[in-house]
């Protein structure tokens, strides 16, 4: 069984979850067993008839042997009962007055080849030497000749016997091989038929199975560019009931200030004091200023959700993306330490997938770590055109099994967190589509590393002054 | 009080605008001396966004309330070990411990205590956890001051009326 399984295919067990309906669901192991069945059928049906027709025929040959020797046997019987001179005159005579023609040329020559009898071949009786009796060489024989005609003949002699004479039948080649053309017509033209069919089937199976492979890599991408934009969507989600929360809390103080100025001026018996509410109105105003600084924070993430190539600023997508993050990080107790090297310069690259890239990952890493995990980001160069990421965490850690398929597809090993199962498919995907390379290294209980290499496209000069 | 905790109050009474100080004892307005027996004396206003728990509990003890202020729960579960409040007004979303577990703390160690939510990130499920775990109420910032004191008030009589 073992060494079986060495030579099952990898299609054999696979599920496809990519359609959730059994109707959409490729099943690969039927389609395979059908696709066997159907080209064994087709390739071994002409061997079976062929097999069968080969066996019919023998058989009728050898019946038709045995149908000889009995008759020859029985002939000799007859022959032998009634042997007698009239018998034997009636044959020459039979051979000296047929009247030779193309079916069945018998005639007598004598040990020189002069005919002795009109041949239909050989010419009429008397001609000397028509017969090249050196090529008798036995008492009886086939040999193959050539006619008068230049035609090529087959010739059957007998030596007469206690007499110089030989009794030679002749028939033209052709005319035995015509015997052979139809049985041979009709197994060539069964063999070309045979091998259309077999070529057809192939070419259909083939064609059907491609095309099913198509179809079914097609679907597979359409599932993947709605599970990206339900991921994208799930995040905006997520982004605006964050931004909600992060905007009541100023509206809740402005709410509350503005009131309390409002009670000042009504509630107090003598008149409220101006150092009193000017500090309030003041306090007001800078909660209004931190509001415009979430809603433009969240504007400029909305503005990138379309790919544009632009020239970005690495250390500002950082900040963009951690502003969002860091009240939870602030309420989980989480240290995030980020490290940029100065001098990396600004360089063209799509910035709504570099922010979701980083957001997908540093999620993923909240998602892993407990309460007080340590989160640190490290950019640096690679080499003079590549930049080397890494965003690492002190959390759960990927197992050995798990870190094989965590970029696949609807993998997900955190039971249920955001649900999909896409994150980090999707980051792969947008790491890719940005020409970056993203690789993992995760240890069980001790934490997991991401790390990007992205190249560096139209490096804008750094200003000196910086 | 961990050490940790004092450096962090420190910290807080430093940063306070106003020198407004997080107090450690229930504080009434001057404003009106009478006193109203429609409205608690003791109110614990629990939230780490300090500049609106500040101005709130001013204007609730404008109203004839007592207030005090803590910037998070474990303060909170501090100071009500010393002093009950009859009243908590609790944010949900604070750091190490939240709303909720404040709660559920609270309503298994002091039952009598009644708790009014009140927090700007308010999902329905957050809503269904905290009136199971017995919260009074469960209000959104922003919130009206008046309906705010309707609650406190509301809640002030189930007391009185248990009592």
């Amino acid at each position: 069984m073992k060494r079986l399984k060495k030579f099952k295919p990898a299609f054999w067990d696979h599920r496809d979850i990519a359609g959730k309906h059994p109707k959409t669901s490729f099943n690969f192991r039927r389609k395979w067993k059908l696709l066997v069945l159907f080209t064994s059928f087709m390739a071994l049906l002409p061997l079976f008839v062929m097999t069968l027709v080969d066996f019919s025929l023998t058989r009728r040959v050898i019946e038709d042997e045995v149908k000889n020797s009995m008759s020859k046997i029985l002939n000799a019987a007859v022959s032998s009962i009634s042997f007698s001179t009239d018998l034997k005159k009636s044959a020459l005579d039979y051979i000296a007055h047929s009247d030779p023609g193309e079916d069945n040329d018998i005639f007598v020559v004598n040990k020189d080849g002069t005919l002795l009898t009109t041949s239909f071949y050989y010419g009429k009786s008397g001609t000397p030497n028509a017969v090249n009796t050196k090529l008798f060489k036995e008492m009886a024989g086939i040999e193959k000749d050539v006619a008068l005609n230049k035609k090529p003949v087959i010739t059957g002699y007998a030596r007469i016997k206690e007499s110089s004479l030989i009794l030679v039948l002749t028939k033209c080649e052709e005319e035995l091989t015509d015997l052979w053309l139809k049985p041979r017509l009709k197994l060539v033209g069964y063999l070309a038929v045979s091998i259309m069919l077999i070529l057809l089937s192939i070419m259909g199976t083939s064609t059907y199975l491609v095309r099913r492979i198509h179809s079914a890599d097609r679907k597979r991408s359409e599932a993947l560019h709605h599970a990206e934009y339900a991921k994208k969507l799930a995040s905006i989600g997520r982004l605006a009931s964050g931004v909600a929360h992060e905007i009541n809390n100023p509206l809740a103080i402005i709410n509350q200030k503005t009131g309390l100025i409002i009670d000042l001026l009504t509630m107090k018996k003598k008149l409220s004091s101006v150092e009193r509410i000017v500090p309030l109105a003041n306090d007001v105003l800078d909660t209004v200023k931190r509001c415009g600084t979430i809603t433009r924070r969240l504007l400029d993430f909305a503005r990138h959700m379309e790919p544009s190539i632009e020239s970005v600023d690495i250390k500002e997508v950082i900040g963009q993306v951690l502003a969002f993050l860091e009240k939870e990080a602030e309420r989980r107790r989480i240290t995030i330490s980020v490290d940029i090297k100065d001098t990396i310069p600004n360089f063209d690259c799509d910035k709504g997938s570099l922010q979701q890239i980083f957001l997908n990952l540093i999620e993923n890493a909240f998602a892993a770590m407990e309460d007080g995990g340590l989160l640190t980001i490290s950019i640096n160069f690679k080499t003079k055109e590549e930049l080397i990421i890494t965003v690492s965490d002190n959390g759960s850690g990927i197992s050995n099994e798990d870190i094989d398929k965590i970029f696949e597809p609807f993998y997900s090993s955190k039971n249920d967190h955001w649900g999909t199962g896409l994150g980090l498919s999707i980051t792969y995907g947008l790491v890719k589509e940005i020409n970056g390379d993203i690789m993992v290294k995760s240890r069980v209980g001790k934490g997991t590393r991401f790390t990007i290499t992205l190249p560096l496209k139209n490096v804008e000069e750094i200003n000196d002054k910086k | 009080m961990s050490k940790r905790n004092a450096i962090l109050t420190a910290a807080i009474r430093l940063s306070s605008p106003n020198g407004f100080k997080e107090s450690q004892s229930y504080s009434k307005s001057n404003i009106t001396k009478n006193l109203n027996f429609e409205m608690p004396s003791k109110v614990l206003l629990v939230d780490d966004e300090k500049e609106f728990v500040q101005t709130l509990s001013e204007r609730l003890q404008m109203r004839d309330m007592g207030t005090a202020v803590v910037y998070g729960g474990k303060s909170a579960l501090e100071l009500i070990g010393n002093d009950t409040p009859e009243i908590m007004i609790i944010d949900l979303k604070m750091p190490v411990i939240d709303g909720i577990e404040l709660l559920k703390q609270v309503k298994q160690t002091q039952p009598e205590i009644e708790i009014i939510v009140l927090t700007g990130h308010g999902s329905e499920q957050d809503k269904k956890t905290c009136m199971d775990l017995g919260a009074f109420a469960y209000m959104q910032k922003p919130v009206d001051i008046n309906l705010l004191s309707d609650s406190l008030k509301n809640a002030y009589m189930k007391i009185k009326a248990v009592d």
